[in-house]
């Protein structure tokens, strides 16, 4: 029965091929740009630049990365990153466990008003108004607050509770273990693999978040590093240098420098994944399967 | 059961409000816009009386200053330093993102942020808009009561162009007029195969079918004698040749659009028929101004359309691709009747405005007359005498690399120029490369002055319906122009064209622009 027939084998074969293929194509536009980041100009202007380097040099790595302007970015973003996790996914947490317990009173429609607010929102607009209000605006906290809960990561992490058999608490509650302990005790060292894979998506939803960055904040001082990659790289788009004054476009960037930012803002949160990945694929598992 | 119920009374109700927030949305936008509106004109009434009251207190108040975005931090710039000195203000610079930069300056505008003043690009669409809207301070009597140095700095004209509803708004920053684009031709190509450069159409035409047939650059067929930007279908010097190197050209006292111009089908035949001979490259229509540079410094293609200011990026990519590679502008060809000219562009590159919702618009005024006094003005664009630049006959030459360190973003701290002297300092900016200034004295000084075609709109008032027109127009001579010129219709078309230029908004806008233009003409 568990001998492997020829047809087997060419499935296998063909699902390898085709993922190697698929990782590939993810990989060459990577390739790339990290090639370009430490390519010389005159390679990347005569489009000598594939996925190998040429005519290899650093100064513009060294360049990108010893701009003050970088790194007062770069230390807001992994700022933020931090403390927005770490707040994010302790929110999260808590959050989660009293709605996995479906029967206390009021919880399906507490569970509703979360639900509402995947589906609906203010606007762009009032959402500005509201932040000016509560004197968020330029304030860094304005990043992380509003948007410290996930509702989609708490249900994944509400899941994953249900999940875990009910008997466990029971036994330590016979032991005399109140509620916090039960939670912080035995839920949640139980539920690691959940937590590891939502605090990655957390952790990289702040990395990479710029959107909120552009909006509300204005203080050059207070930029975060995606804000600062993201107008390095749009600056040279056509839509904008449509508009651009003469001095303008003598001062733009070269497209090295920009390659160079793009891999200098990207690297750092590449080197979380390995260590979180074991994590990262069990928990994304349980999370879908329950779901 | 009953948890069901719950979930399903409290989505239809959240359903039904969304609906009716939906529903009357569009109401509300509108009254949004207006109460914002609204807001940002009642506001100063709030701010400015205590404003009036104190400027007995000698004390400067700190200003915030809204700038266009810049790779270097405006506050810890060197140059934020010497402003503050010179001017004894302190002022907090911010700046708008690189990217939808007037979406985000739209928010800050409606929710009446406190900025004291504000630039932006040389966009007089936006700038009116605002000052219809009554976001903006009525600058002629602040300017009147403190603004000696604007005075002397900006001309009549400069003022008279920023009028809306005939008070000013703004303090524009006058660019030079100087012409950018021309054809670079690889002239080591011309010198192999012993020919002189062309000065006319013919000569020009003839050059092409040269390197065709003779291939002195050795692509083997790979390549192609000229290429162009897909996106710049009409190519500077040899749009000059047909009557058309400004968008509106003027024909008998009356501006013109290019899609009226009888030149335009004369043009697009002769660029038609290059494409049909193989000497323009097949693929034109997809180049970026990326992959041009790319063919043309990988020596594939022998003459492209080049703006001085990427001579240097250009010339380093070729020289190290090919050593012995040589190019050279071209001088402005002669159509069949005498006709030439390469465009030039002009305009107002800043523009300076102080919102309504500004804490301290007279100190503003004061900071940004005080950045006008000469002496600082010219501190700020060129810097110190010896330190960052030498004088010589009339000649300001910068001192490198401190210049492009120190004074490299001058022009963005700028909040109206000596539009006297500021030409002539500016120049010193184009100095940074030799490369870069060959390119420029070249167009600009080399070519005699009737083979450069001023824009007549460089420096027109805010014209509503050619502004909101303007960029979809050109998009569609262009589109058209490719379509042409691969031979997907014929010139023939242009008639029809035309007419649907008309109809997009082409005869409004030269009903508007024509109204203003027979008024100069007096």
């Amino acid at each position: 029965m568990n001998k492997r027939t020829k047809g087997d084998l060419v499935l296998d074969v063909s699902v390898y091929v085709f993922l190697l293929l698929l990782g590939l194509m993810m990989l060459l536009p990577l390739a790339n740009v990290f090639s370009k980041a430490v390519s010389a100009e005159w390679a990347i202007t005569s489009g000598k630049v594939g996925i190998f380097p040429v005519d290899f040099q650093l100064d513009t790595m060294t360049e990108v990365i010893s701009s003050s302007t970088f790194i007062r970015a770069f230390a807001v973003s992994v700022g933020v990153t931090l403390v927005g996790t770490l707040i994010s996914i302790l929110m999260t947490a808590l959050t989660a466990y009293p709605l996995s317990k479906g029967n206390l009173p009021g919880m399906p429609f507490i569970m509703v008003l979360f639900i509402f607010t995947m589906l609906f929102s203010g606007g762009l607009i009032p959402n500005y108004l509201l932040m000016r209000q509560l004197h968020l605006i330029d304030n860094l906290w304005v990043l992380i607050l509003p948007g410290m809960i996930s509702v989609f990561n708490m249900l994944v992490i509400k899941s994953y509770y249900e999940s875990l058999p009910e008997a466990l608490e029971e036994s330590a509650r016979i032991d005399g273990a109140k509620t916090y302990t039960i939670l912080f005790r035995i839920i949640l060292p139980l539920s690691m693999p959940v937590i590891a894979t939502i605090a990655l998506f957390y952790a990289v939803g702040y990395w990479n978040d710029y959107f909120g960055p552009m909006i509300y904040i204005n203080d050059t001082a207070k930029k975060t590093l995606q804000l600062y990659l993201q107008d390095v790289v749009m600056n040279a788009s056509s839509a904008n240098v449509l508009n651009k004054s003469i001095d303008d476009l003598m001062n733009m960037s070269p497209e090295g420098v920009r390659a160079a930012t793009v891999v200098a803002s990207t690297v750092p949160i590449l080197f979380v994944y390995p260590f979180l990945q074991k994590y990262f694929i069990k928990g994304v598992l349980i999370g879908s399967v329950k779901g | 059961m009953k948890n069901r119920r719950w979930l399903a009374l409290l989505l239809g109700t959240g359903l039904v409000l969304a609906a009716a927030g939906c529903g009357s949305s569009g109401n509300n936008g509108a009254n949004g816009n207006n109460s914002s509106g609204g807001e940002a004109t009642k506001a100063p009434a709030k701010t400015e009386a205590p404003a009036t009251k104190e400027p007995e207190s000698d004390t400067k108040p700190e200003l915030r200053v809204l700038n266009l975005w810049s790779k270097d931090d405006y506050n810890t710039h060197p140059l934020a330093k010497v402003i503050e000195e010179r001017t004894g203000y302190k002022v907090n610079y911010e700046m708008l993102p690189a990217d939808k930069a007037m979406d985000k300056l739209n928010l800050l505008i409606s929710s009446a942020e406190a900025y004291d003043v504000i630039s932006i690009a040389g966009d007089k669409a936006i700038y009116t808009d605002y000052a219809k809207m009554g976001a903006l301070v009525d600058l002629g009597p602040l300017i009147e009561e403190y603004g000696d140095n604007i005075k002397a700095s900006i001309s009549e004209d400069s003022f008279e162009a920023m009028k809306v509803d005939g008070k000013i708004y703004s303090i524009p920053n006058r660019s030079s007029e100087f012409a950018g684009y021309n054809l670079m031709i690889r002239t080591d190509w011309l010198e192999k195969l012993d020919l002189q450069m062309p000065t006319t159409l013919d000569e020009f035409t003839a050059v092409l079918k040269a390197f065709q047939d003779k291939d002195p650059g050795g692509t083997g067929g790979k390549g192609a004698p000229m290429s162009i930007d897909g996106a710049l279908a009409t190519v500077a010097n040899i749009t000059g040749a047909f009557g058309i190197a400004t968008g509106w050209s003027d024909q008998g006292g009356k501006l013109v659009a290019t899609a009226q111009n009888p030149g335009f089908k004369e043009y697009l035949t002769y660029m038609a028929d290059l494409y049909k001979q193989g000497l323009i490259d097949k693929e034109f229509a997809v180049n970026k101004d990326a992959t041009l540079k790319e063919k043309f410094t990988s020596g594939q293609i022998g003459v492209i359309q080049l703006p001085w200011f990427d001579i240097p990026t250009v010339a380093d990519a070729l020289n190290k691709n090919f050593p012995e590679a040589k190019f050279a502008y071209l001088p402005a060809l002669k159509g069949k009747d005498g006709k030439m000219g390469i465009g030039m562009s002009g305009g107002y590159d800043r523009i300076t405005f102080i919102p309504k919702s500004a804490k301290h618009p007279e100190d503003a005024i004061k900071w940004i007359n005080a950045k006008l006094e000469p002496e600082t003005f010219k501190l700020i664009s060129l810097g110190e005498e010896g330190k960052h630049y030498t004088y010589s006959d009339g000649v300001y030459s910068p001192i490198l690399p401190i210049f492009t360190d120190e004074r490299g973003l001058a022009s963005s701290y700028l909040t109206g120029i000596d539009e006297v002297n500021y030409p002539i300092y500016w120049q010193a900016r184009v100095k940074k490369d030799e490369r870069l200034f060959a390119g420029f004295s070249y167009l600009n000084r080399e070519i005699p002055a009737e083979g450069r075609v001023a824009d007549p709109l460089a420096f027109a008032p805010s014209l509503p319906e050619y502004a909101k027109n303007n960029a979809s127009l050109n998009q569609m001579i262009n589109d058209f122009a490719v379509k042409v010129i691969v031979g997907e219709e014929s010139p023939d078309a242009v008639t029809e064209f035309a007419a649907k230029f008309d109809a997009a908004g082409g005869a409004a806008s030269a009903k508007e622009i024509n109204e203003w233009y027979a008024g100069t003409k007096k």
